[in-house]
């Protein structure tokens, strides 16, 4: 019987022109998308080389003063912008702190269009004033981005529900259901087996339009086979789960507009509302703390650090000894004074920048706990993930950054404390950032899928003879 | 006839319990909107209030200090919220909702909310603008798919045309059979709405006239897609068909065109990366005057045409601090500076909003969004002028302290302080947003675009159904 059905469902499909037309939209859907990724990440490509080259000439530039002025010569900059004085390159000079694309990028933007890709921290400024928000127009970011994660998110469930939503029904509504009925197999099978060859099909089209789209595009997807193949798994078990919905709706539901509005019903439910109840619920329970109000505390604060600034620097050489046995002048101007306090004001912010990054936590783990409730949220995390454009990575970079921005300022510290110049010699010894994603790739929520297609299937299979008392010709 | 097939819809909808549940479904989230929204509205009110005494306090209890060092600590401007906010949020979870005002640099409005969620905030929030943009049109699919294919499948096309029922007639009483429950919702959110605006305290100034006219843009909306509905139903054989292509449209007006649009427009016309931006301007800046640069060439030019004017050979004999004086002098540059990079922020976003314009010939939820976001004053527009105004004010305090400081200074007196009260003097920042008529006349092109898809619209359907 399988191999009947395989038969005739193929030629079924090619007469009605499905696997034609499938065919089409999928490459057409797969290419649009896939190249507007391409293009965002070859801009962020591109944005990065042009700050390293810059930084690169500036810093030929920097050498080149540091020669003259070591030589005795005269130049002719700023005096505060002179290299020699560490401060000068601390400020004047900083690293680019960079987070390259992952190789698959472009296939989900996540929030790559809310984050800047580089930032050059300086010693001057405090962590606050690292804007890590990306310059773009908030209308794009309201719209969001076409590209695959939100084909294969929002838009192949809808293709499916339009392959699939009269599988049954139409049989009845055209009354070959009781030719059917004369068959040797039961209802729920034949449901299942056309619904299976559906979804083998749909999955070799997918399959095929996407390794086409990424080889046309320049993409090799097999240096990446790994990723790749995690890809297609997760694609495959998305489109599983919504077939398993296809079956239940085509066993229980009814005519063809109700199995359709049902499974739109199901769409909007899974796409469209739980993501943005469970949002709004993760606000609601562990709300940011105020951002203006921040900016209050933040500010008393300074203000009251100003006040004691001499005081502080006396505290801090105290506790650095070693600064006033180096140094013989025992000069202190601004910088000395200004470093110091900055380092306070950090120690004593600490606690209210961590309480948003803490509450940014609590908020992904409420979302961790019940996001099994939509395979939608489960397919955008994963494809998140596999892009390295997910909530984690931006917040890991910016974590790094941080971490840099501390060790460029400590770097300078013993050169200002000692009164000791910044030389051609000391260049080699400048800190760099290399960005490391922290967040190892877990196809653990393609299990979850799985799981849960899998329950769907088994509660057609099993439980639809107990539920439906009546024999399916008598609802026909 | 008209009335009866009105009546005849009306009932086979009240009894249909699809529809029945989808009606209680959509009415229970939009109350659970509108709750969220008014929470959260209040919520970032009280912040917003609390925040602006309290940087004023600071501002005025400086104490003792150089005018240009209190320029340096600067003040910050704070964004409201406006009224109709609660009805449409717009952008506003990702624009910035604070400016820092500091002498020398424009800087940028900081932590919008977005940054600060994860990721699951991008797939929308639960608010009434959701519903009524994205779940309204839904519903009207759920009405009006079958409206025209269950005569058909039923046969009884037959029977009505018999009956000798002309087809406006009965496309009329069709049409107002899934207007009204629409409209009924629809007018019973926008009248809540009323009630609670009219009724909350510290809400800013509301007015009926712009909840009117969001209330017009709104139904205009839901009539395209009626006339868009019925037109499908009226071509297509099957209840079936009838639905997934009403869905089609759906997925492509709301979802799809916006997406492709903003990644047209940004291919086309991108904004310069945050850095690139500050880099552009730190070039531009280096070009002219730097008030801490008493020895660069612009600076000694600066000095020379002062002491010709007054007619004096040294900085001492001038009647100011020349200190303050090129301090000013260069503030005016920068924001020059600042002024043209602005402007060309601007013009990219001019030629963008021509791409979303020009997309919204297969989409009319692109103007309606726009117009929505407009007259709640949660557009990006809005957002430009708080920018500008921002910036206007920040510009003019920088010349209320330098002038400070260079009437009541010697030349080279840098030990110069202001007096504690002296902080007082400055006005505080008022922003309000553009009126309602301003609006509309920037959003012209939006209203004509949205007019000439109800007018579109609704000729297509009176022309195509002529005979059923």
């Amino acid at each position: 019987m399988l191999s009947y059905n395989f038969k005739y469902e193929l030629k079924q499909l090619l007469r009605a022109r499905w696997i034609q037309l499938l065919s089409v939209v999928l490459l057409v859907l797969f290419g649009f998308s896939a190249f507007n990724g391409i293009q965002k990440v070859e801009k962020r490509k591109l944005d990065i080389a042009a700050a390293q080259e810059e930084v690169k000439e500036n810093d030929a530039m920097m050498l080149k003063l540091l020669d003259s002025v070591e030589r005795g010569l005269e130049v002719s900059v700023p005096r505060w912008t002179i290299p020699s004085s560490p401060m000068a390159v601390g400020n004047y000079h900083p690293r680019v702190a960079a987070m390259e694309p992952q190789p698959m990028a472009f296939i989900a933007t996540g929030q790559a269009d809310l984050f800047t890709h580089y930032v050059k921290p300086t010693v001057y400024g405090d962590d606050f004033s690292l804007n890590f928000t990306e310059m773009t127009s908030p209308v794009q970011l309201l719209f969001g981005s076409f590209d695959l994660a939100f084909v294969v998110v929002f838009l192949l469930p809808l293709l499916i529900i339009a392959f699939s939503y009269n599988v049954l029904s139409s049989e009845k509504e055209s009354g070959s259901l009781r030719l059917l009925a004369a068959q040797p197999i039961g209802i729920q099978n034949w449901v299942l087996q056309k619904l299976g060859l559906r979804f083998f099909w749909l999955a070799v089209l997918v399959i095929i339009a996407l390794t086409l789209v990424f080889l046309v595009l320049g993409i090799n997807p097999f240096t990446q086979a790994r990723v790749y193949f995690g890809l297609l798994g997760l694609v495959l078990t998305y489109m599983l789960f919504w077939f398993a919905l296809a079956f239940l709706v085509n066993l229980w539901v009814g005519s063809s507009a109700k199995n359709a509005v049902a499974l739109l019903g199901l769409w909007v439910v899974f796409v469209l509302l739980v993501p943005s109840v469970l949002n709004q619920f993760g606000n609601t329970l562990y709300p940011m703390p105020s951002r203006t109000l921040m900016i209050n505390e933040m500010r008393s604060l300074k203000a009251e650090v100003t006040e004691r600034q001499d005081e502080i620097l006396d505290n801090y050489l105290r506790d650095h000894p070693e600064f006033a046995l180096n140094d013989t002048t025992q000069q202190r101007g601004f910088w000395h004074r200004y470093m110091a306090s900055q380092k306070l004001i950090k120690e004593e912010l600490s606690p209210v920048v961590n309480g948003y990054e803490e509450q940014l936590q609590r908020q992904q783990d409420w979302i961790g706990r019940f996001k099994w409730i939509s395979p939608a949220i489960i397919a955008q995390e994963s494809l998140n993930q596999i892009a390295g454009t997910a909530t984690k990575d931006y917040e890991g970079f910016r974590k790094q950054v941080v971490n840099f921005s501390g060790t460029w300022r400590e770097h300078f510290m013993p050169f200002l404390y000692n009164n000791q110049d910044f030389s051609q010699a000391d260049y080699d010894a400048l800190p760099r950032f290399t960005y490391q994603k922290e967040t190892a790739l877990q196809f653990g929520g393609l299990g979850i899928l799985l799981v849960v297609s899998l329950v769907l299937f088994a509660t057609g299979i099993f439980g639809y003879k107990k539920l439906s008392g009546a024999g399916i010709l008598d609802q026909a | 006839m008209i009335a009866k097939t009105f009546l005849k819809e009306t009932k086979e909808l009240l009894r249909e319990g699809r529809v029945r549940i989808a009606v209680i479904i959509v009415l229970m989230l939009l109350g659970v909107a509108v709750w969220i929204s008014t929470r959260h509205y209040q919520n970032v009110n009280a912040q917003y209030a609390m925040a602006k005494t309290a940087e004023r306090v600071i501002w005025d209890n400086q104490g003792e200090k150089n005018p240009h060092s209190a320029a340096h600590y600067g003040t910050y401007a704070f964004k409201p919220k406006y009224p109709l906010a609660l009805l449409d949020q717009g952008v506003d979870k990702f624009a910035g909702t604070s400016i820092f005002l500091e002498a020398h640099n424009r800087n940028e409005a900081q932590f919008s909310a977005a940054a600060d969620q994860t990721a699951l905030a991008r797939f929308g929030d639960l608010t009434p603008d959701f519903i009524l943009l994205f779940i309204l049109p839904l519903l009207i699919i759920l009405l009006g798919y079958n409206s025209f294919t269950k005569e058909r499948e039923m046969g009884t096309l037959t029977l009505l045309q018999s009956q000798g029922i002309s087809s406006w007639k009965l496309l009329l009483g069709k049409w107002t059979a899934v207007f009204l429950p629409i409209f009924l919702i629809t007018t019973a959110l926008f009248l809540i709405a009323g009630l609670l605006l009219g009724n909350l305290k510290d809400f800013g100034v509301f007015n009926w006239s712009s909840l009117v006219m969001m209330y017009l843009v709104y139904i205009g909306y839901y009539i395209i897609f009626i006339n868009i509905v019925l037109l499908i139903s009226s071509k297509t054989k099957k209840s079936g068909i009838s639905l997934v292509i009403s869905l089609c449209v759906w997925i492509i007006a709301c979802l799809a065109a916006p997406k492709a649009a903003s990644n047209i427009a940004e291919n086309k016309h991108p904004y310069p990366s945050r850095q690139e931006f500050a880099a552009n301007i730190l070039k531009d800046k280096k070009q002219g005057l730097d008030g801490h640069n008493p020895w660069s060439k612009e600076a000694k030019l600066l000095e020379q045409k002062v002491l010709q004017e007054y007619g004096v050979d040294s900085l001492h004999q001038l009647p100011f601090n020349f200190d303050g004086y090129r301090m000013q002098k260069s503030e005016e540059h920068e924001a020059e500076v600042y002024l043209k990079h602005y402007n060309y922020l601007k013009d990219q976003y001019t030629q963008q909003a021509k791409v979303y314009r020009g997309l919204a010939a297969i989409s009319p939820y692109l103007p309606t969004r726009f117009l929505s976001m407009a007259i709640a004053n949660t557009d990006y527009a809005t957002h430009w002028d708080f920018a500008d105004a921002a910036e206007d004010y920040r510009v003019a305090t920088q010349k209320f302290l330098n002038d400070n400081f260079a009437m009541n200074s010697q030349y080279g007196d840098w030990a110069y302080q202001a007096d504690a009260s002296f902080w007082k003097e400055l006005p505080a920042f008022e922003y309000d947003p553009p009126e309602l008529k301003e609006t509309l006349k920037s959003n012209g092109s939006n209203l004509m675009v949205m007019g000439v898809w109800l007018l579109g619209s609704f000729g297509l359907l009176l022309f195509t159904t002529k005979n059923i």
